[in-house]
């Protein structure tokens, strides 16, 4: 009796802590590409400001931090499907 | 705060400044007319085809430096404002307003014109054009003190402290001293806490008084005034020069001796000029060594922290140390000196 009560609680338990555990791989993808975007942001608008040559280069920087989400996606998707 | 946009702003700025290239291309030019045509290919265009319609030769490649760097400094400011950074940039570019102030002083104590005065200033700190205009209309120093009292301008306050002291002895070192003590207390007050940008700020000023109080030492043994009218002179706050090394240099009597005090000092280097520029004792090769070790130095720290005061800081005095260049090419050329000797006198940053 007790063997099924533990099983059932273990199963209650992975039904909560896989989406919990998705959500922060992708929240802390998601706050450090926004972090990493809004300072490559700023100080790529003071860049194009002086030098409008540099603008297509800047924005190719401005994307480099979308891998961060990325991988925070892929994380969530794995823990998911794969746990 | 955010340094980001800014510094970005400032390096971009940066990238534009006359490499060695952009010297030599200068130098390479044999007369003024065409230094200013190479002038006019540099991002001093705008003001060099301004500068052309108003005047001619030297004189416009003179009007065009003062304008590009009173612009120059005018966007920084425009850049910081409302920003923390603000109040310590601004402190530099207030040097300018006591230059100018001295300036018009030493004018007006000579009698010179108006327009004489007006081609010295360089209104690059908070004092506009129309303000110095204003102060450039009074017929005397006592009436140009008077007029920056009446605004409630800060630097009315060392002025009308020392006025009557003028009156009595005429001499304007008096005014002067006042000024430059008055404007380094400000400065180092505003920039006596913890924070990285105001130690950045406080290490300059500091370097900065001792190299005036060498300067003074210099010109205080060239012309042999005692220690007690000497010690009047010491500005306070100091890096490496404190009175009591002041005082041994004065009390040493003779420039070679006062300068073995600098050992051990950042500034040793001027112990180790040349012979024959100690035994000339022409206060003017000391005060060049020294300025360019001030420029070299605070150039330096745009190298520091990206993210940091001293970004904006080192451009503010690459670029004046960029000015003083063209301006060295400028008037050796229109003097006929020859290329290595106006090599010598550019300073390296």
């Amino acid at each position: 009796m007790a063997d099924v009560a533990t099983a059932a609680a273990a199963i209650q338990m992975a039904g909560w802590e896989k989406p919990i555990g998705a959500a922060i791989a992708f929240a802390a993808g998601a706050i450090g590409t926004a972090w990493a975007q809004s300072r490559i942001g700023s100080a790529g608008a003071g860049t194009i400001a002086e030098k409008p040559e540099t603008s297509s280069s800047i924005i190719i920087l401005e994307a480099i931090p979308e891998t961060l989400v990325i991988l925070g996606f892929v994380v969530a998707s794995m823990i998911i499907i794969m746990i | 705060m955010d340094y980001g946009y800014i510094n970005a702003r400032i390096r971009g700025m940066h990238s534009r400044l006359f490499d060695r290239k952009a010297y030599d291309a200068l130098i390479i030019r044999q007369d003024i007319p065409s230094i200013i045509t190479e002038l006019e290919k540099t991002p001093y265009k705008k003001e060099i085809e301004e500068a052309n319609i108003l005047y001619s030769g030297i004189t416009a490649i003179e009007y065009a430096l003062r304008k590009n760097l009173v612009n120059t400094y005018r966007k920084i400011l425009g850049l910081v404002q409302g920003e923390l950074a603000e109040k310590y940039i601004v402190i530099f570019l207030n040097r300018w307003d006591v230059q100018n102030i001295k300036t018009i002083l030493r004018g007006k104590k000579i009698h010179a014109s108006q327009d004489e005065i007006k081609e010295c200033l360089i209104p690059a700190g908070e004092l506009d054009e129309a303000t110095l205009n204003e102060l450039l209309k009074q017929p005397d120093v006592r009436a140009v003190v008077d007029l920056l009292a009446t605004w409630e301008q800060p630097y009315a306050l060392p002025l009308t402290d020392y006025i009557d002291e003028y009156s009595e002895n005429r001499d304007l070192v008096i005014l002067e001293y006042a000024l430059d003590k008055y404007y380094y207390q400000k400065a180092l007050e505003a920039a006596k806490g913890k924070s990285t940008e105001e130690k950045i700020v406080r290490r300059l000023i500091r370097r900065e008084i001792d190299a005036n109080n060498i300067k003074s030492v210099i010109r205080i043994i060239n012309d042999n005034v005692d220690w007690d009218d000497a010690k009047n002179l010491f500005l306070e706050g100091g890096l490496r020069i404190d009175l009591e090394r002041f005082e041994k240099m004065i009390e040493s009597g003779n420039l070679e001796s006062a300068l073995k005090y600098l050992d051990g000092t950042p500034y040793y280097f001027l112990s180790y000029l040349p012979p024959e520029a100690l035994a000339s004792g022409r206060i003017s090769v000391f005060e060049k060594e020294l300025d360019s070790y001030i420029i070299s130095n605070n150039t330096g720290t745009f190298r520091l922290d990206p993210l940091s005061i001293g970004v904006i800081i080192g451009y503010i005095w690459a670029k004046y140390s960029e000015i003083i260049n063209i301006r060295i090419i400028a008037r050796c050329k229109h003097a006929g000196v020859s290329d290595e000797d106006l090599e010598a006198e550019l300073i390296h940053v």
